[in-house]
């Protein structure tokens, strides 16, 4: 189980070090990566984290089709993390 | 009850899929294409997570992934979908093998019938068509090369690197039906050549009903294909309909199972293999098609003197197969791979297909011989 929260960690810190990722926006990423026993049961939304994180783009929504995913997508499922989901 | 050796038809599913099947059934039922309430956006973002779980899996780009109702329907929009392109630049040559399946070989029995011309390319006796063949047959008015991955009926893996060097730098569309090898062989539908890639979930452990087309861009261009049906605009515009969520799901589940642990299912199905071919050399069986291209899942077989239909019935009680594909095999009509690579008739009676799979459980290969011994008396 921990290694998709292992898989989040490293994927945000290298967007973070490397890529456009913000603090902001890193920083929660985190803490959930590093609190797997908080989120058993929500691996599946873990996994579309990792997705989102790993294809973040500032510009996801300046083309006219939508192909990366942006802030909103990452604090929409920040939020399902915490909601009942 | 008997094992299931017919994994080519269907596979089991795996559990983790079911459970993604039901998440998306009972709970998070929303419709991806109204995301305006979480349950739309939530239905969205599993779609999508989906296409990227499908389009890791050779390294595809997500906006590449068409989610369509299986490989045959992605198998129709690949070739009747390239008709209007074809007919507008007048390019109505075609080429496919002699051992596709017939959701490929009937699509291009309609192109007949819309004036393009088909030139079908024999194969040989080990199960390959030859590239040089192909090469052969190209003309400047070549609109479209189609030719299968790994074949159903005998698990052989097709020449497709030298096709692709055979089609460098030529501005012919080329399909591949993967629906065999996809999530299995990982390498060959990965070269960039590929224009256009079908799979099927039900064969790589996930739900029936859903597949995709892989359309691979170049200059940001989609391959020229039209619609086959109207209304929606979903998948791009080429595919509309609403998206079955708990299908597409399932199917991104699948993908990402297919692609972790790929290596350690062809070694449970490596160790498999050896004891059933142990069981069938004893038996003098002729393999069909050349081992050292065969998946080591399949093994497709003649046995002398035992009619393949008495085979599967006298063993229906220990193991489960097949004598040819599960498309044809309730029409009593030969098999047209095993006719292609020139058995005879009289072989091609006496054969069978056993497919397995990395959740099969062991089989009691003492008993399938006293069985098929017993057949011949």
């Amino acid at each position: 189980m921990n290694e998709i929260f292992r898989e989040l960690e490293e994927v945000t810190v290298e967007q973070y070090d490397h890529h456009d990722l913000p603090k902001w926006l890193a920083d929660p990423v985190l803490m959930v990566a590093r609190t797997p026993e908080s989120y058993q049961g929500k691996e599946y939304l873990i996994e579309i984290l990792v997705a989102q994180v790993r294809e973040y783009d500032v510009y996801a929504e300046a083309g006219c089709c939508k192909w990366a995913y942006d802030h909103e997508d990452i604090k929409r499922t920040l939020r399902w993390l915490e909601e009942e989901r | 009850m008997a094992v299931y050796l017919d994994c080519n038809a269907t596979t089991p599913v795996e559990p983790s899929v079911a459970s993604v099947v039901m998440r998306f059934l009972e709970k998070d039922f929303g419709n991806a294409a109204s995301p305006i309430h979480d349950y739309g956006v939530f239905a969205l973002a599993a779609v999508e997570h989906a296409r990227g779980q499908v389009a890791e899996v050779i390294k595809a780009r997500r906006d590449e992934v068409i989610f369509t109702s299986g490989a045959t329907e992605s198998n129709n929009l690949a070739i009747l979908g390239l008709a209007e392109a074809g007919i507008g630049r007048g390019r109505r040559h075609l080429i496919t093998t002699a051992i596709e399946h017939k959701a490929v070989l009937e699509p291009f029995e309609e192109m007949i019938r819309l004036g393009f011309e088909v030139q079908i390319l024999p194969v040989q006796a080990d199960g390959r068509f030859d590239p040089q063949r192909l090469a052969d047959a190209l003309r400047p008015d070549t609109l479209l090369v189609s030719t299968m991955q790994v074949n159903n009926e005998t698990g052989v893996l097709q020449p497709l690197t030298e096709v692709a060097d055979i089609l460098a730098n030529r501005d012919i569309c080329w399909h591949v039906d993967a629906a065999q090898g996809f999530g299995k062989e990982l390498e060959q539908l990965r070269h960039p050549r590929i224009d256009l890639i079908s799979i099927s979930g039900h064969k790589i452990y996930g739900p029936k009903g859903v597949g995709a087309l892989i359309a691979r861009k170049r200059d940001r261009q989609f391959p020229p294909l039209r619609p086959l049906m109207f209304g929606g605009g979903q998948e791009q515009g080429l595919r509309p309909g609403t998206l079955p969520v708990p299908l597409v799901a399932g199917l991104g589940e699948a993908a990402k199972l297919a692609l972790r642990s790929n290596g350690e299912r062809i070694e449970k199905c490596r160790t498999f293999r050896e004891k059933a071919l142990a069981t069938f050399a004893a038996l003098g069986a002729k393999q069909n098609g050349t081992e050292e291209c065969t998946l080591p899942h399949v093994l497709n077989v003649s046995l002398p003197g035992i009619n393949s239909e008495q085979a599967i019935k006298a063993l229906k009680r220990v193991i489960a197969v097949s004598s040819t594909s599960a498309c044809t095999s309730h029409t009593r009509t030969p098999s047209h791979v095993l006719t292609a690579m020139g058995l005879s008739p009289e072989k091609v009676e006496q054969s069978i297909r056993l497919s397995w799979c990395h959740m099969t459980p062991e089989v009691d290969w003492h008993e399938v011989e006293t069985i098929l011994r017993g057949l011949r008396g």
